[in-house]
């Protein structure tokens, strides 16, 4: 039996560089192996520290299923849910409750994703999601998480208002309180621990080879190790935004030049090695961008949480044509098309430009950190607006004008968006222009409903291999919606341990 | 080793400092207060090969775990952008992601808050 267990033959750039070498006190990366040498041996290996590996990690920890190990390959915890908005739809959560909206349940939440996937989304597997969403909010708040007192709106692409953000509107505020209560439940969490391969027996994951004290990205650093999961591996990496040439394989459409919301480290390596083990990649092609980057700072930055007054409370202009360009309430796909079909004469971006009135939210967090760090600026006038942002003044005075009358009259003909938030324009303005940013993956692994990755020749589960979390394709379809990665993440870890549980 | 307590400056201005950069040994630079380390050899803070594997045990055990080093507040941007106690990572951060031994490094912060962390 131990001699159909393999190691994949990694790519001879890696190989070259330290893998094959460092292999070989271990064992030889290309022969079969009689025996292996395990470093270190738990019962459940959980790759990657967002909000997926974290809530799997809890929660399989309070099932009993043994020792769990998180390992982490960057310096820091939580990957792209550390520097997220924090959004988080939850239906029937208390806030919305209080607000006198009793309609909504997680069938409606999954009838919006179904809509917004453009007939590719999973309805079953975003259902069991949905109905794990309170206990997932009960999760945060019992590990400490604070919400912003009595916020829930309604999100881009949702029929309800139905997400709750959390008070530093960031979702490092449920990683933090997640890893200390991981911390004392007795989860074991390691940094600078990168994933290089898995080691198989058969169609079976027997453990992983990790290097430890990998410095990213420098792939020398580190020594390999092998780690043995009694029970399971689960990944939980993420998305491979930042893999620029995979990113280009799948989707040549996706302009290099974009900059990404995602942390540097999420480069996808676990995807392909899962995938070179036989595991289907599903949608890997469909690659958000989300609307609502800032080209006048790095990362994810504040522009989201400035842009959930904008939506609302504004327009959003074409600055050459000084004129109106979509719904703002929209859905991810629609409005980044819509935004990146502005262009000056020689195809560069003409950044379209959101404002507001800047009397309607003095004080507002939100507004007074985006002005201070520079991506936004209050605007006098549409004089002045014009003048800086050099658009055509007469143009945008009509379109303020006939804003202002389609507010007065609650109703867009132009682009149908909805009027509930809508206000009449008046100067002075707070004004940010705006550019899509690769946002998020919805291709990935294939998995059950249960989170069992599924291998590409059988179409059976992967044994011990499970994922959750963006490194999982084909849940969203075309679109996800804006507050529903975060429900994934923290959702997945209520239905992974009853997965792990039932095969062993 | 004796805890030290710190106060750490998020820029200092005085010409030598205590966490400037300083030609060590064979062409390699090391911070001017860790001189006293340099002296032992380099695995005062390297178990083992350097390259292999370096964690954050030998700074922890002189500066204290990151929630205990305290950093002057008036030096911040604002009391919330704290390193030491952010809201992304919170404890949940190596030192190594901010600071490095031998060279200069950008905090891991100002991978999206461009200017507010200068070189550490």
């Amino acid at each position: 039996m131990s001699n159909r267990r393999s190691f994949l033959k990694l790519s001879a750039g890696l190989a070259a560089g330290g893998l094959a070498a460092g292999l070989s006190s271990t064992a030889n990366a290309s022969e079969c192996v009689a025996d292996i040498k395990w470093h270190e041996e738990v019962d459940l290996l959980v790759i990657g520290s967002g909000f997926a590996g974290q809530s799997v990690a809890v929660n399989a920890n309070r099932e009993g299923l043994g020792k769990v190990l998180v390992l982490e390959k960057m310096q820091v915890i939580g990957g792209n849910s550390a520097i997220n908005g924090g959004w988080f739809a939850v239906p029937k959560n208390p806030v919305q409750l209080a607000q006198g909206i009793n309609d909504d349940s997680p069938a409606e939440l999954v009838k919006d994703q179904m809509i917004a996937a453009r007939g590719m989304g999973n309805e079953q597997m975003l259902t069991k999601i949905a109905n794990e969403a309170l206990n997932a909010y009960n999760m945060c708040l019992d590990a400490g998480v604070k919400f912003k007192k009595d916020f829930n709106i309604q999100v881009g692409g949702h029929n309800k208002a139905r997400a709750v953000r959390v008070e530093h509107g960031t979702g490092g505020d449920i990683v933090t309180k997640l890893y200390e209560a991981g911390v004392r439940e007795g989860v074991d969490y390691r940094l600078q621990y990168k994933v290089e391969d898995f080691i198989m027996n058969g169609n079976e994951i027997e453990g992983v080879v990790v290097r430890r004290g990998y410095r990213f990205p420098d792939e020398s650093t580190g020594e390999l190790i092998n780690i043995r999961a009694n029970k399971g591996v689960v990944l939980a990496t993420g998305g491979f935004t930042r893999n620029m040439e995979l990113r280009a394989a799948v989707d040549p459409s996706l302009d290099p030049s974009l900059d990404c919301t995602n942390h540097l480290g999420a480069t996808g390596e676990a995807t392909l090695t899962a995938m070179a083990h036989g595991a289907l990649p599903v949608h890997m092609n469909m690659i958000q961008t989300g609307h609502w980057g800032s080209p006048d700072e790095g990362g994810f930055g504040w522009s989201n949480a400035l842009l959930s007054i904008g939506w609302h409370k504004g327009i959003a202009v074409n600055p050459t044509t000084g004129t109106r360009i979509m719904d703002e309430r929209a859905d991810r796909l629609t409005c980044s098309t819509a935004i990146m079909a502005c262009r000056h004469k020689d195809g560069s971006p003409a950044y379209p430009l959101v404002f507001f009135n800047k009397n309607d939210h003095l004080g507002d967090a939100r507004v007074t950190r985006a002005v201070r760090d520079e991506m936004a600026w209050e605007m006098d006038s549409l004089e002045q607006m014009a003048d800086k942002f050099n658009v055509p003044l007469a143009q945008l005075k009509a379109t303020v004008k006939q804003w202002n009358d389609y507010v007065a009259k609650s109703e867009d003909p132009d682009f149908n968006r909805k009027m509930d938030t809508a206000v009449k324009l008046k100067a002075p303005f707070v004004v940010s222009r705006v550019w899509p940013k690769v946002h998020y993956c919805m291709g990935g692994l294939k998995t059950d409903i249960d989170g069992r990755v599924v291998n590409a020749r059988t179409m059976k589960p992967i044994k011990s291999l499970y994922a959750a979390g963006e490194v999982i394709g084909g849940v969203h379809g075309h679109a996800r919606l804006s507050s529903c990665a975060c429900l994934e993440g923290l959702a997945m870890g209520f239905i992974l341990p009853k997965s792990i549980k039932a095969d062993a | 080793m004796k805890k030290l307590a710190l106060i750490l400056a998020m820029a200092l201005s005085t010409s030598a400092y205590a966490g400037e950069l300083v030609d060590v040994d064979k062409g390699m630079q090391g911070r001017m207060n860790h001189e006293m380390l340099y002296a032992d050899d380099c695995e005062a803070c390297h178990t083992g090969d350097a390259k292999k594997f370096v964690d954050d045990s030998s700074c922890i055990a002189c500066h204290g775990e990151i929630n205990e080093i305290e950093l002057d507040t008036e030096k911040l941007v604002m009391p919330e952008a704290n390193p030491h106690k952010s809201v992304h990572y919170n404890q949940g951060a190596s030192c190594l992601a901010c600071h490095a031994e031998h060279q200069t490094k950008k905090p891991v912060c100002s991978e999206c808050h461009r200017t507010w962390f200068d070189e550490m």
